[in-house]
């Protein structure tokens, strides 16, 4: 039984690139909006004892000033409010009017962060980033150092680790268009785990190629990258399962405060497992091949086996 | 090999007995009154998104001329000051640490009052002592005076420091009665009015405070100023005198407070105060970070080192007072309001810790059926070997101890769906080796074997991830989640490979030699067939 995985490459490719157009069109027409913690400003979740009306609250809050303030409803007398950097007395004074409208209420969560911070944890997070990327394709390429074009391992290996990372920043731009949903420092982390799980399986399978190059089960590459994917197809699959299983519980059961968090993780490890398994191995063989020109409209295709 | 494997199993017993002895019981006493499940005697260590507390991050406000061993002496004095201030509300565990050069981080877990905690920290606390400026006639020198003739010097030629104006009787109600209005202060070319940051002031806008009488630092005989650091003691004490007895903070000088005291005194006093009216010349005023607190006039000459504070005050403000005086006066200002500052109610967090636990339970055991479903009896010993794990790293969260955050309870969850992965790696290849007609015992050889590089470097590339994230929560303000989680997966990973490598391992070794071993469809061979 063999699965043609690999001849079915630009397939792959295809549908790869048709989500990360969509999510790179939002991305350009929305961008990807930033809480507080990118982009300064203040959030405070307020309970009021009795049920207010969204309307009736958004009222209040635009009649004290506050036009730009993106208001959520989280409960039934639950608020939250996040607009610029509040001071002391602003806060006071929002509290004060809303009482005397509203009736008691409960400053259950505030958080506060000046433009300097949000600008330093922006900075940091983008470094971050670039690290880990520079940091796995470095790994990478030693931890193959033995086969004959290392660097198109750990290259390859980025390839996918860059497309998880947009797709998810696409899906979290529609999102944040649809939902109002704002990317937070969960968000990074996530992004961050989906990078390291991303490589992880994209590792695993190149593992398998190295071994069966060493072993020299076929003088075809195609047919090396082939049968090392399809050996290695169940356990991709259930590994992604199981985490996916209990990233699924953390969505359902601890739900809002992580809500970012859990939700980048399962787009991750989707389009990860996609990744590691369509795209990457592919990729290393179209670069051993020189394959390019598949890629360029009107360029007179090589010979390609489908 | 049999004799080692079993001595391998006695020890994966031992440290698991020991785990167990670490995390048990799973519910302490407590548990049920304050809702936050524990573990163990003394429980996990929750950071301060799940405790709830206020989080603050503060800009100390250096002059510019400051240098970094100023700084760094300043920093050191402040942190100290500030965490005398927080013990005496009796904050549990609170963390007041410095971050870079000049920052300070204050968490006060458990304590929700964000703007109490604010104005604890934020006060600088420092108390003087001022007398009012008087000029050549002897008489009084008033706002006014200054505004009128427009005089390009002091009046009081001898004393040059800044004079304090505040808002006097006119605007006497407990919430203006002086609140500071302006500073006087000496420049190059004369004396011009500024306000608290040191910026001009129009004296247009001063003239609503002409009745504002002008104080003067007050010193002893040798020219030191009266100030809170020559203060010993400070109480909150009820005042018997008047007809209702009101709060007021009784202090005691040290000796050469003591001394400068009873000098000032002897210059200042009213020498009958039952007949002679009060007069701001008999007065001295007390002032906390340039607000006049009050100004009682002086009726006596010999004050023995101790003297009153009194003022609007309730029996909680007076006892704050009382603290922060004895705390001492921050050595330099906070930047207000702080970089950075989160308040998170009790409430909230209990509920993530229930849900977070439940999501964990519910994930393993559908990832234990899962896998036993799967590769059947590996499975099952993959799922000792799971429990095993979770166990072992709960251990060490406990041991550690590492504070839990949200996120850090995220990372935990998620290491358990990867903590599989190992196991799965290594049943997948022996499922390839028995169906290529291997012994069980060869396969599981082989099958360990073959999987290390693929595991080794699989994991080595989410330690990078972890080790990089870590480093970004360390470089931030708002680091309490991406270091607990990049802490939690950290630990969560290196225990994942030694639990499969070495507890799956033997328990698979011990198996060989039983009678199961012969029923390879135990090990679901024919699921993945027709190679």
């Amino acid at each position: 039984m063999t699965f043609d995985i690999i001849g079915k490459r630009f397939w792959f490719f295809l549908i790869s690139g048709v989500v990360i157009l969509i999510g790179v069109i939002s991305l350009v027409t929305f961008g990807l909006p930033s809480g507080i913690e990118f982009s300064s400003g203040s959030m405070l979740t307020v309970k009021f004892e009795e049920p207010v009306e969204y309307a009736d609250f958004q009222q209040e809050i635009s009649n004290l000033g506050y036009t730009d303030a993106i208001i959520q409803r989280t409960g039934t007398g639950d608020f939250l409010i996040r607009t610029h950097e509040l001071s002391d007395a602003d806060k006071t004074q929002i509290e004060n009017a809303l009482t005397t409208r509203f009736g008691e209420l409960q400053e259950a969560q505030f958080n506060s962060v000046s433009p300097q911070i949000a600008a330093e944890t922006a900075h940091n997070a983008a470094i971050a980033v670039a690290v880990a990327a520079v940091g796995i394709l470095l790994y990478v390429t030693w931890a193959f150092r033995r086969m004959p074009k290392p660097l198109h391992y750990g290259a390859c290996a980025i390839v996918a680790l860059v497309h998880d990372a947009l797709i998810a920043m696409g899906v979290f731009s529609i999102l944040g268009a649809i939902l109002q949903w704002e990317i937070n420092l969960m968000f990074i982390t996530g992004l961050l785990a989906v990078i390291g799980y991303s490589v992880n399986n994209t590792v695993v399978i190149f593992d398998r190629i190295r071994e069966n190059l060493t072993k020299g089960i076929s003088t075809d590459f195609e047919a090396v990258v082939n049968s090392s994917l399809v050996e290695t197809l169940s356990r991709s699959l259930n590994t992604s399962l199981t985490t996916l299983i209990v990233v699924l519980a953390l969505f359902l059961f601890v739900g809002a405060s992580i809500q970012n968090f859990a939700v980048v993780l399962i787009i991750g490890i989707v389009a990860g497992t996609f990744s590691s398994v369509f795209i990457a191995p592919s990729l290393l063989l179209v670069w051993d091949k020189g394959e390019w020109g598949r890629f360029i409209p009107g360029h007179k295709p090589l010979k390609v086996k489908t | 090999m049999t004799r080692k494997n079993v001595i391998a199993f006695i020890l994966i017993l031992i440290i698991f007995g020991f785990a167990m002895w670490a995390v048990l019981p799973l519910k302490s006493a407590e548990a049920e009154e304050d809702q936050v499940e524990k573990l163990g005697k003394t429980g996990l260590r929750f950071g301060l998104d799940l405790t709830g507390g206020v989080h603050l991050v503060y800009q100390a406000d250096f002059p510019d001329d400051a240098s970094a061993g100023d700084k760094g002496d300043a920093m050191d004095r402040a942190l100290i000051t500030i965490e005398n201030r927080i013990n005496k509300y009796g904050v549990t565990e609170p963390i007041i640490q410095q971050l870079g050069e000049d920052r300070i981080l204050v968490q006060l877990p458990g304590f929700t009052d964000i703007d109490a905690a604010k104005s604890l920290v934020e006060q600088t606390g420092f108390l003087e002592f001022r007398e009012v400026e008087l000029n050549e006639a002897g008489q009084p020198v008033y706002l006014g005076d200054y505004l009128a003739g427009e005089p390009n010097q002091f009046f009081d030629r001898g004393e040059t420091d800044d004079r304090i104006f505040v808002k006097d009787y006119l605007f006497n109600d407990d919430e203006e009665y002086g609140v500071f209005v302006a500073f006087l202060t000496k420049t190059e070319a004369g004396i011009e009015f500024v306000d608290v940051e040191g910026n001009p002031v129009n004296k247009e806008a001063l003239q609503e405070y002409a009745g504002s009488l002008s104080w003067i630092p007050t010193r002893g005989d040798n020219g030191t100023k009266l100030t809170g650091e020559l203060l010993d003691d400070a109480y909150p004490t009820l005042d018997q005198s008047s007809i209702a007895s009101k709060p007021v903070v009784s202090i005691e000088w040290n000796h050469e407070g003591s001394t400068i005291f009873d000098e000032i005194a002897g210059r200042l006093h009213n020498p009958d105060c039952d007949s002679v009216p009060y007069s701001p010349t008999y007065a001295i005023g007390i002032f906390l970070d340039d607000t006049l607190l009050s100004a009682p006039q002086v009726c006596s000459t010999a004050f023995g080192g101790s003297g009153q504070i009194s003022g609007t005050f309730t029996v909680v403000e007076a006892e704050g007072l009382a603290n922060l005086l004895k705390s001492g006066a921050l050595p330099m200002p906070l930047k207000k309001p702080p970089l950075y500052q989160e308040k998170v109610s009790a409430t909230l967090g209990a509920n993530f810790i229930e849900m977070s636990w439940m999501a964990g339970l519910i994930g393993v055991i559908l990832v234990m059926l899962f896998v036993i479903a799967y590769y059947r009896l590996s499975g099952f010993l993959a799922s000792l070997a799971l429990v095993f794990y979770g166990t072992l790293v709960l251990a060490i969260f406990k041991l550690w101890p590492v504070t839990l955050s949200l996120a850090g309870l995220g990372g935990f969850v998620l290491s358990i769906g990867m903590a599989v992965d190992a196991n799965v790696l290594i049943f997948e290849r022996m499922k390839e080796e028995l169906r290529m007609g291997r012994t069980l015992g060869a396969a599981i050889e082989a099958g360990f074997n073959r999987a290390w590089s693929a595991i080794r470097d699989s994991n080595v590339t989410t330690i990078i991830v972890c080790i990089i994230l870590y480093w970004l929560g360390s470089s931030i303000v708002a680091s309490a989640p991406v270091m607990g989680f990049a802490l939690t997966l950290l630990i969560g990973v290196v225990v994942s490979m030694f639990t499969a490598i070495v507890v799956t391992r033997t328990l698979l070794r011990l198996f060989v030699g039983s009678a199961l071993a012969k029923k390879t469809k135990l090990f679901s061979v024919d699921w993945g067939k027709k190679k």
